[in-house]
């Protein structure tokens, strides 16, 4: 990664020119690769691509998402990924291939308005995405304080290799659920705890863009500066969704912020 | 979207318990006391072509309310006064859940509960806007384009209709033999008194005012009481659920107290 290049572009921005892979919100218009978002541009060995500072959640394969149950037919259930696709969950993927619409209650198992882990199966942008909980972790959310930030600032709530939400996780005593699509579950059993891990969310995304930002927030939430080897507890209870997103945005964002620190 | 229906918003039950557990401690989701209003900000003559208007902000629920009039026959058994008619729309762009076509129910129920208001508090002096009496009146048409949706658009409507009646201008006009003639002069709106509607909505045991859009997800009931300088002028419960004595006590009284200070700020902005 030493050899990559970045800079912020708005949409039409000119990134490089010449034979370069137009990767991630990048096209390719004669000889020139343009930006299609605003974000931070990035040439590497493969491509060129730019990384989203804002707009919606577009669903990937295998993303892990919380999403919330808004209705159900006789055969799936409808669920609201935070995106502008709307994401349907199967009977099947539930009760099994013998699933009967008329034997199987299906609002006993989620009803509306339950939020729910789900990993996204598949997904093309011509038909909607396909949710699966068939994985450990997945399923219903059973408690917690519910938070939206915008999909685009997840990887910065991660930070690199999981930093930030580990330093919020270890100095508010509490257990952060991030879904990539940008919806987050605090909990914990001190509401104080909670209180301050949400106010420490709702500051990263705020100030995602900011040069820093590591260290106010370790200020927010009283944390000794002293560089301190962190490790994570085991994956348990569904809680370290941040551990399947895409470290290397999180890392992208980190150096980011070193860069602005110089 | 028949009346019965629930809000379109689908609360999560996660942020429901969380509502439940805030109000239960006297607080709620956003930190308000339970007769506490969001920030409200209203401003005049927005359509500079409208005999009248306004533009009211009641936490992120927007409304702009336009004032024209004109002349017509009076209603049939209210000969000797002038006409009023009031129209709401919910615009595509003010929701996610909101279509373009002709009001639904609930609309409709919106333009009604705030004609109400203006009607029975006889804001306007309808009797001093005929021109000649059985035949030719003064109408007066009052449309509220909802720009955007953030829960109790009925105090965010009422109050944009009624800055908008305080701010507008008459017409004078004239009759010349059976013709109708705009003088170019205009007169003040004939106001009396000004009314404020204050809406409750009641969540379990708790009543609170001014809901906001997950608050009215979840309530079991909504009342809506319109206050003038004197007392009470109109009163509309909506859902199915019920009030107890008590919780109509304290929902009229946040009426009247609330309705005091919005009317004081009306009362303050017309005044300049």
């Amino acid at each position: 990664m030493h050899d990559v290049k970045r800079r912020y572009v708005i949409p039409g921005d000119k990134i490089a020119d010449g034979n370069f892979r137009p990767l991630m919100n990048v096209i390719k218009s004669g000889n020139a690769l343009v930006a299609t978002r605003i974000g931070i541009a990035e040439t590497g060995r493969d491509g060129v691509k730019v990384i989203p500072l804002s707009g919606v959640y577009i669903p990937r394969v295998n993303d892990l998402v919380i999403g919330k149950i808004v209705d159900h037919s006789s055969l799936s259930w409808e669920v609201d990924i935070n995106s502008c696709f709307s994401a349907h969950l199967p009977a099947q993927d539930v009760f099994g291939r013998d699933f009967s619409p008329a034997r199987d209650d299906m609002s006993k198992h989620f009803a509306v308005g339950d939020m729910i882990t789900a990993r996204i199966m598949a997904f093309d942008r011509t038909r909607d995405p396909m949710l699966t909980v068939q994985d450990r972790d997945l399923g219903k959310v059973p408690r917690g304080e519910l938070l939206k930030i915008s999909a685009t600032r997840v990887p910065r709530l991660i930070g690199k290799r999981g930093s930030m939400i580990q330093t919020i996780e270890q100095a508010t005593q509490t257990r952060v659920l991030i879904g990539q699509n940008g919806i987050v579950v605090v909990t914990g059993r001190d509401p104080e705890g909670i209180k301050l891990s949400v106010r420490a969310i709702q500051m990263v995304e705020d100030e995602a863009h900011t040069a820093n930002l590591t260290q106010r927030i370790k200020v927010l939430l009283n944390v000794p500066d002293t560089p301190q080897e962190i490790t994570r507890a085991p994956i348990g209870n569904g809680d370290a969704k941040s551990g399947e997103i895409d470290s290397n945005m999180g890392e992208v964002e980190e150096e980011l912020e070193v860069e602005g620190e110089k | 979207m028949s009346a019965s229906r629930r809000s379109p918003v689908i609360v999560e039950h996660l942020r429901k318990q969380q509502m439940w557990d805030a109000l239960a401690k006297g607080k709620r989701l956003d930190g308000r006391e339970f007769d506490d209003q969001r920030p409200l900000e209203i401003e005049l003559d927005v359509i500079k072509k409208a005999n009248g208007s306004a533009r009211v902000k009641l936490g992120h629920s927007e409304v702009i309310a336009g004032i024209k009039v004109s002349t017509g026959e009076p209603f049939e058994g209210l000969e000797n006064k002038g006409a009023l008619i009031v129209s709401a729309e919910v615009l595509p762009i003010a929701s996610p859940h909101a279509e373009p076509g002709p009001p639904d129910e609930e609309v409709i129920e919106l333009a009604r509960v705030v004609d109400r208001g203006v009607r029975e508090s006889e804001m306007i002096d309808l009797e001093k806007l005929v021109l000649v009496p059985g035949k030719v009146v003064y109408t007066v048409f009052v449309d509220c384009s909802i720009v955007n949706t953030d829960g109790n658009l009925f105090d965010a409507t009422s109050y944009a209709v009624v800055a908008a009646l305080l701010s507008a201008k008459l017409p004078v006009l004239k009759m010349e033999g059976e013709k109708v003639v705009d003088t170019s002069e205009t007169r003040d709106m004939p106001i009396t008194t000004i009314p404020i509607s204050i809406t409750a909505a009641r969540i379990g045991d708790h009543v609170l005012i001014d809901q906001g859009p997950e608050e009215e997800a979840c309530m079991d009931a909504r009342i809506t009481i319109t206050t003038n300088e004197e007392g009470f002028c109109a009163v509309q419960k909506g859902f199915t659920g019920s009030f107890t004595v008590e919780q109509l006590k304290k929902a009229a009284q946040s009426a009247r107290v609330k309705g005091e200070e919005v009317r004081a700020r009306l009362k303050e902005l017309t005044a300049k």
